[in-house]
């Protein structure tokens, strides 16, 4: 069975700034990710997890190396090419959830499938993430894991190709977390999305494919699991 | 240095385009401040001090001739300091290289220029000598204008004679700052000008020895000038006295004291307009950037600062602001009125400007910028420096939105995402909305107020010399002459058509209210001069009673069918009353007309003609000039377009220099707010907006929240800015109106369609260099932190 592989990165350097002010957010990293797999960033903080995360999301740009996607040079993009990527393929969940806070539970998912090519219908996906009775809340009138589960809503309901979540759970207490990566993990199983996870909690891990350890900019180690338990088994 | 006030420093540098928009704000009030007030108050310094170092008199009164030992009569009068009589002589001038007829006034002084009152100041050269036949001196401007030289020679006809003049000096004295031919509109220095000759020949050449034409007087501090008047018109009735009057009736005083009313109505109109604008703008502004500091005072206060501390960083953060603002204004003021001085002095024959800002003037500008930089910024910093610092450092807490009418109307307009964000987010807080809204409204009410000036100043000229004015030319007559002349000019070459003018001076009166004017009689089925009423329609001239200008009309108390009595002021003196027939809409002077059947009865010595309205070929216009200026019964010519062309320019010299500094002021102001108010959108909602660009929306898609949001902000302040610039427009238009000249208030469609247009391009551009800002939005960051 051949596996059809999504992003394709080699010898990537991130460097900010120069000389000896200068910080080496990532030092040569080269690895592969496959078309629907889950993936969990480990590692402290200053690691180099979000960096990476950032660039395979279009927000920024490696400093040196090659990063392909689907066999597409990532770091020959224009910025306009760059957003029209982010538009297309990748789905974002955020520590704090960034709402907008104008718009409520419905409309904030609207606002991602008005620029979306194939989109789920907005009251479809917020059933999904079991919302349906709150479609027209604002954010200010619902919980935080209800606010992250509008998050999500709106990250899967382009059916992106890629889904980022930066500490998706960060805010959130361990049953509100469980739901949220149930729905996350839900989007990779329906939709073959590709799911990378950035998190503090190690417990996490067993849910993916593989996990990538940080260390100082670098993969220090990757993580095989042979098999992915589910949310609800975590040991949070 | 305290780390406090390094970072106040900082701060400043940090937020420098935000501050230098407020600081121009105020600095453009302060400007328009300084400017009007210090204009105004250096104007009538100079006049003042001229009036007294050439002691300008205080009464005056011409007539035919009386014997100088007459002086000395009135001079024991009681209130009477000093009098002083001289010979007054409008003469003509041949001046070979043009082909129209210059005319002057011709003064006599005693040896080298000298006199007691209205004393000459020689320029260049020297007085003429009291024997000298022929010596003169000649008014600044009219030498200038005409380019006469010390030395050169005129050619003038006095008094039927003919006789070489030789310039000796340049001179101008206090009676003569502004030098109008008798009849004219308006000042031409290159057609008329005053001349100064030694007495004795001065009665030589004029047949008056030791008699005298004009007398003027100073009077003492108890005198009662209406007694004074009173006394010297009884003493001089049998000399053929026109009448006396005071300084508010001598012209060249009241054209000064006209442009005073009108500088001082501008600067207490104007300025306060601008500050009150200004004031407004700048404390809303302030108020929302300090606002915008919430977490940073939070953290002040973490460590252990004070709220009065934290208050008085803030405080002094708006008053940096609006110092510089300050300093910018009174410098930009002062400097600008400096300019309008030297336009001053070109119009008016000053020989010298005493142009000062006082210190009263900085300071009401310091002050009245200051408070209101500190009310805004108390406004801001107090709202935050009351929250407990874990709480001012943390974010606000989300707003809280509610569907209401504006989520209905955006269901209706199908505003989509993007349409919902703009719409909920002014309707969320719509003080703060209405405020910015409401500020912007009042800076367009502002920008129209001045622009609407032009059309207004068109009204006047539009009225005046293409409704009102028929003639091409007028030709003023030494003495009145019988009808039968009308059929000499007919022969003139390129004449059309004649119409016969009689001028007559009277004081009209109604009960205790007088004024003294001049009642010009017109043939009623005359066609070269058209009387337009109130209602704007064109009417005859009545045969019987008084066709009286509205403000007289007003001044007087009366309407049609009341009667006025004229006391006529040369001639026999005659005393009439008159019914009131017509009142006509005039924006110039406050004159009176009636037939000249009419006015022939009133002067009691036939209908003669002291002026003669033509309608002329113009392709014929030069020979007839020359034929002019060979006809000896004529004193002077005046073209209806020359005319109009000077009146135009000594309006944009004037007013329209002033509107000009004003228009620029207020699309300042336009752009200190729109700036502004992007900014702070932009900082308040930063974050959704790197949100959205996280999410795959475009830059344009974006900017286009920022910019929508100012934009409805901006359409909504249009109608309400219109308004105000109605209201603040008949306001200023009225202020600025005097006895000599009335500001109509009547702007054009287009004028609106201006001011509106010059606010959306300043909004547009201020809200185009904010939104550049979307550009460099970092998405990263958002990630990362909190809303």
């Amino acid at each position: 069975m051949t596996v059809s592989m999504d992003f394709q990165a080699r010898d990537l350097h991130k460097q900010y700034g120069e000389g000896a002010a200068a910080v080496h957010a990532l030092r040569g990293l080269s690895f592969d990710i496959n078309a629907g797999e889950v993936l969990v960033f480990l590692g402290p903080s200053g690691s180099g997890k979000s960096t990476l995360l950032n660039i395979i999301g279009g927000l920024d740009r490696a400093s040196s190396g090659a990063l392909d996607f689907r066999g597409q040079d990532l770091m020959a993009l224009s910025d306009t090419a760059l957003t029209r990527y982010r538009r297309r393929n990748i789905g974002f969940v955020f520590q704090f959830y960034n709402l907008i806070p104008s718009l409520t539970a419905a409309e904030n998912v609207r606002l991602v499938t008005d620029i979306a090519a194939d989109p789920l219908p907005a009251q479809d996906v917020l059933a999904q993430v079991g919302l349906s009775g709150r479609t027209s809340h604002y954010p200010a009138q619902l919980s935080g894991g209800e606010q992250q589960r509008v998050a999500v809503a709106r990250a899967i309901a382009k059916r992106p190709d890629i889904l980022l979540c930066d500490e998706p759970t960060g805010a959130l207490d361990s049953q509100t977390g469980i739901t949220v990566l149930e729905v996350l993990a839900q989007a990779n199983r329906a939709y073959g999305t590709t799911l990378i996870i950035i998190t503090h909690n190690s417990g996490i891990g067993a849910m993916a494919d593989r996990v990538f350890h940080f260390l100082d900019g670098d993969i220090a180690r990757i993580e095989h699991n042979d098999t992915r338990i589910a949310p609800t088994e975590i040991n949070w | 240095m305290k780390t406090l006030t390094l970072k106040l420093l900082r701060d400043l540098w940090r937020l420098r385009s935000q501050a230098l928009a407020i600081a121009l704000v105020i600095a453009a009030a302060s400007a328009t401040l300084v400017l009007s007030l210090s204009v105004h108050a250096s104007l009538k310094n100079t006049q003042e001090m001229y009036y007294t170092q050439n002691r300008f008199a205080d009464v005056f009164t011409d007539f035919k001739r009386a014997p100088r030992g007459i002086i000395e009569r009135i001079e024991s009068l009681d209130g009477v300091s000093v009098a002083q009589g001289r010979i007054k002589q409008y003469v003509t001038i041949d001046k070979p290289d043009t082909v129209e007829p210059l005319r002057a006034l011709i003064l006599s002084v005693e040896d080298q220029g000298t006199s007691v009152l209205n004393r000459l100041l020689i320029k260049d050269g020297r007085g003429p000598d009291l024997y000298a036949a022929g010596e003169v001196v000649v008014d600044d401007s009219f030498a200038k204008a005409n380019g006469f030289a010390i030395g050169d020679t005129l050619s003038a006809t006095i008094y039927g004679t003919k006789q070489d003049l030789t310039i000796v000096g340049r001179g101008l004295a206090p009676d003569y700052i502004w030098a109008m031919a008798p009849g004219d509109l308006i000042a031409d220095d290159t057609r008329f000008g005053v001349l100064w000759m030694g007495r004795k020949a001065l009665e030589a050449v004029t047949d008056r020895t030791e008699a005298i034409t004009s007398i003027s007087l100073k009077l003492n501090g108890q005198a009662r000038e209406q007694e004074v008047v009173r006394q010297l018109d009884q003493i001089l009735e049998p000399y053929g006295s026109a009448g006396a009057y005071g300084r508010d009736d001598h012209i060249s005083h009241a054209f000064i004291i006209n442009e005073l009313v009108q500088l001082k109505a501008m600067a207490y109109s104007m300025p306060p307009i601008f500050l009150s604008v200004a004031c407004f703008l700048v404390y809303i502004v302030l108020g929302r950037l300090i606002r915008t500091e919430r977490s940073r005072i939070g953290l002040l206060k973490a460590f252990g600062y004070s709220s009065a501390a934290i208050t008085w960083h803030y405080l002094s953060f708006a008053m940096v602001i609006a110092f510089c603002g300050v300093v910018m204004g009174v410098a930009l003021g002062a400097w600008l009125g400096g300019e309008i001085m030297q336009l001053y002095m070109v119009h008016y024959r000053f020989p010298f400007s005493y142009y000062s800002v006082s210190p009263g003037v900085m300071g009401i500008a310091a002050v009245l910028s200051n408070a209101a930089a500190l009310l805004g910024a108390f406004g801001g910093v107090r709202s935050v420096a009351l929250l407990t610092p874990a709480v001012a450092m943390a974010p606000a807490a989300p707003a809280v939105y509610k569907t209401g009418w504006v989520e209905r109307f955006g269901i209706i307009m199908n505003a989509g995402g993007i349409g919902n964000m703009v719409t909920r987010h002014l309707a969320r807080w719509p003080v703060r909305s209405a405020m910015t809204s409401f500020g912007v409204a009042m800076a367009l009410g502002l920008l129209f107020s001045v622009l609407q000036f032009s059309d207004g100043t068109s009204e006047v000229i539009e009225n005046y010399y293409f409704r009102s004015q028929k003639q091409d030319m007028s030709v003023s007559l030494i003495e009145p002459r019988s009808p039968a002349v009308i059929h000499d000019f007919y022969k003139l070459p390129g004449v059309i058509k004649v119409e016969p003018r009689r001028s007559v001076s009277a004081k009209l009166r109604n009960g205790p209210r007088a004024r003294r004017t001049g009642i010009e009689g017109r043939p009623p089925d005359g066609t070269l001069a058209a009387l337009i009423d109130r209602s704007g329609r064109h009417q005859r001239m009545p045969e019987r009673g008084l066709t009286l200008s509205a403000v007289l009309a007003k001044k007087l108390r009366v309407e049609i069918g009341d009667v006025v009595t004229v006391e006529v002021l040369e001639g026999h003196h005659r005393v009439v009353d008159l019914p009131v027939a017509m009142v006509i809409k005039e924006y110039v002077g406050e004159r009176a007309y009636a037939s000249l059947e009419t006015v022939a009865q009133l002067t009691g010595d036939g209908s003669g003609a002291t002026r003669l309205q033509l309608k002329i070929d113009p392709a014929r216009r030069d020979d007839l000039m020359r034929a002019l200026k060979s006809t000896p019964a004529v004193l002077g010519v005046s073209e209806r377009s020359s005319e109009r062309v000077k009146f135009s320019q000594m309006i944009d010299e004037n007013i329209n220099t002033f509107m000009t500094f004003f228009t620029v002021f207020s699309a300042i102001i336009v752009i200190g707010v729109v700036y502004n108010s992007a900014r702070i959108i932009f900082s308040e909602r930063a974050h959704e907006l790197a949100t959205l660009r996280v999410l795959g929306y475009t830059r344009t898609e974006v900017g286009s929240i920022l910019l929508g949001e100012i934009a409805i902000l901006v359409f909504l302040a249009l109608p309400t800015g219109c308004v105000f610039g109605y209201a603040f427009g008949s306001l200023i238009s009225e202020l600025v109106s005097s006895d000599l000249f009335r500001m109509p208030f009547s702007p054009a469609r287009s004028t609106y369609g201006s001011a509106m247009i010059l606010v959306l391009v300043a909004s547009a551009a201020s809200a185009i260099v904010v939104g550049k800002r979307v550009l460099e939005l970092d998405m990263v960051r958002v990630l990362k932190a909190r809303d």
